[in-house]
């Protein structure tokens, strides 16, 4: 297993069931716990292709008494990426905000049901909430490097926050970089201020930033809307790339967009699930009619 | 579901099919005449099937580059992109129709003003001809209707036109010795021939229609493999 693998693993992973290597199993205080103390205990011992896998059961999601996401049922299987497609107000980003637990940070909301990642409930009470954040990264529609900070710095704020060392702190800011597809062309600008770069470079750089702490999954929330053709092309090649190290889910606008990247496609309508399905089934044959209806214009 | 939405692209994919469907009328106008200038050996009439196949050909560029266009520009999906894919095929099987109906025609001055028919073999073409109209007509409502019953329904309708071709073969062979009269039964066949493969162009339009319906592509009948 290389570094890498090594690595995916430290932020949090699956609950470790061998006793030698993970004190939190056996133990009748400690829940289940997403910390780096407990999978650096446990680095290098799992099957990397094992990881990564995040499945909703049940998941509703409610803004005060408005129910947006209706008991859905779905899984993100790992080394793919998922694409969610519906209307404006269709619940799918919402649902992407439940799986990082970001929606409960809205006033008045909340979330039901379970959110399971590699079979870890991300709800259980006893879960760090910060860990949840650090091992589902999420990229937003606008590119939000932070504005007083450099590039590197940017990259390896996430780092910073657990205490790492400066030299790992290069390493993997480097390394983070040259997975965003960035380090080429920022390599002699490290300490420039990120707000400096092109919006796609922007952009790069808040991949990059989510990649440094080695997440299991990537939520990708509109992506390309405020990027240029050019630089839209080359985060979906990335997302190609980087399907191999972190679980994609990407809500798109864009059908074209999620035709072109996604594995797997996901229509949703009035929050709830109309279909799923492998991306060229959905875009060329849909079983249900709504998807027809939807992916060929005729509502929306 | 909201308010219909692409007005415009809906429209000319509407307009684009009507146009590509209408090249089957052209086909059986084409296919009308070719019969008849064989019933009497005219000449000129087949001139001018000949000269007229440019409408059909123009016909095929004109909507093959507009449904290129909508692929391009409009990104189709689901039953609008198997639409395309579609009409596409069924432009094809329109423009070899026409060529057919060329090959035909461009016979008929070989065979002489006052050649040697044999009126039972003229009969026999006469028959696939209109049999293979009746063809192009099912073939052109089918995919206008998405009716898959009388898509598959045109095999059994070919069939008869195979049987009729089948027919001419045995009297080419029963012709007799006059060398003329014999040129003259092996031109019929080469026209046979093309009629039949006008009638199977019809059959394959009958397959669009199911691929357009169900999203399957399957031959009705499969002449490599045939069924016992």
């Amino acid at each position: 297993m290389d570094a890498r693998d090594s690595r995916r693993n430290q932020a949090m992973t699956e609950p470790n069931p061998d006793p030698q290597t993970n004190p939190q199993i056996g133990s009748e205080t400690a829940g289940p716990t997403i910390s780096v103390a407990a999978a650096e205990s446990g680095r290098g011992r799992r099957p990397r292709a094992a990881t990564g896998t995040v499945e909703l059961q049940g998941l509703s999601a409610y803004y005060g008494s408005n129910h947006a996401v209706r008991g859905v049922d779905l899984s993100f299987d790992a080394e793919e990426v998922t694409a969610i497609i519906g209307p404006s107000g269709c619940g799918k980003s919402t649902m992407v905000r439940c799986i990082n637990r970001m929606h409960e940070e809205v006033e008045g909301a909340r979330a039901e049901g379970k959110v399971l990642l590699d079979g870890l409930d991300l709800y259980d009470p006893r879960i760090d909430i910060v860990a949840v954040r650090r091992a589902v990264g999420m990229v937003f529609q606008k590119p939000n490097p932070f504005p007083t900070m450099s590039v590197f710095d940017n990259v390896v704020s996430g780092l910073r926050l657990t205490g790492a060392a400066r030299g790992e702190m290069d390493d993997r800011g480097r390394e983070a970089l040259v997975g965003a597809g960035l380090w080429d062309e920022v390599k002699d600008r490290l300490k420039s201020p990120g707000v400096g770069l092109s919006g796609g470079q922007q952009q790069r750089l808040c991949i990059a930033r989510a990649l440094a702490v080695e997440p299991e999954v990537l939520l990708m929330d509109e992506p390309c809307s405020a990027l240029d053709p050019v630089a839209t092309l080359k985060i979906e090649e990335l997302i190609g790339e980087l399907k191999e190290r972190v679980t994609i889910v990407i809500v798109t606008h864009n059908m074209q967009q999620a035709a072109r990247v996604a594995d797997t496609t996901v229509f949703m309508l009035g929050g709830a699930l109309v279909e799923v399905g492998p991306t060229d089934k959905l875009f060329t044959t849909p079983d249900d009619e709504r998807t027809e209806q939807y992916v060929t214009g005729k509502f929306g | 579901m909201a308010t219909t939405m692409r007005t415009q692209y809906r429209e000319e994919l509407e307009r684009l099919e009507a146009s590509a469907l209408d090249g089957l009328n052209l086909v059986n106008t084409a296919l009308e005449r070719t019969l008849e200038a064989i019933e009497h050996t005219d000449v000129e009439l087949a001139q001018i099937v000949v000269a007229d196949d440019d409408r059909i050909d123009g016909r095929y560029l004109e909507v093959h580059q507009s449904l290129i266009t909508l692929l391009a520009t409009q990104s189709p999906v689901a039953t609008d992109l198997r639409l395309i894919s579609a009409l596409l095929h069924v432009l094809k099987n329109v423009e070899r129709m026409g060529d057919q109906c060329v090959n035909i025609c461009k016979l008929l001055p070989l065979t002489g003003n006052e050649p040697p028919a044999d009126d039972r073999m003229v009969e026999l073409i006469l028959a696939m001809g209109k049999q293979t109209r009746t063809l192009i007509a099912q073939a052109k409502r089918a995919f206008a209707e998405r009716d898959v019953e009388q898509a598959r329904d045109l095999v059994k309708q070919d069939d008869l036109v195979d049987d009729l071709n089948r027919q001419c073969f045995r009297l080419a062979l029963e012709i007799g010795e006059d060398i003329d009269r014999r040129e003259w039964s092996m031109t019929m066949l080469l026209a046979a021939r093309a009629i039949e493969r006008i009638a199977d162009n019809a059959v394959d339009i009958g397959e669009q229609v199911a691929f357009v319906v169900t999203g399957l592509f399957r031959e009705f009948e499969d002449a490599s493999h045939p069924t016992p």
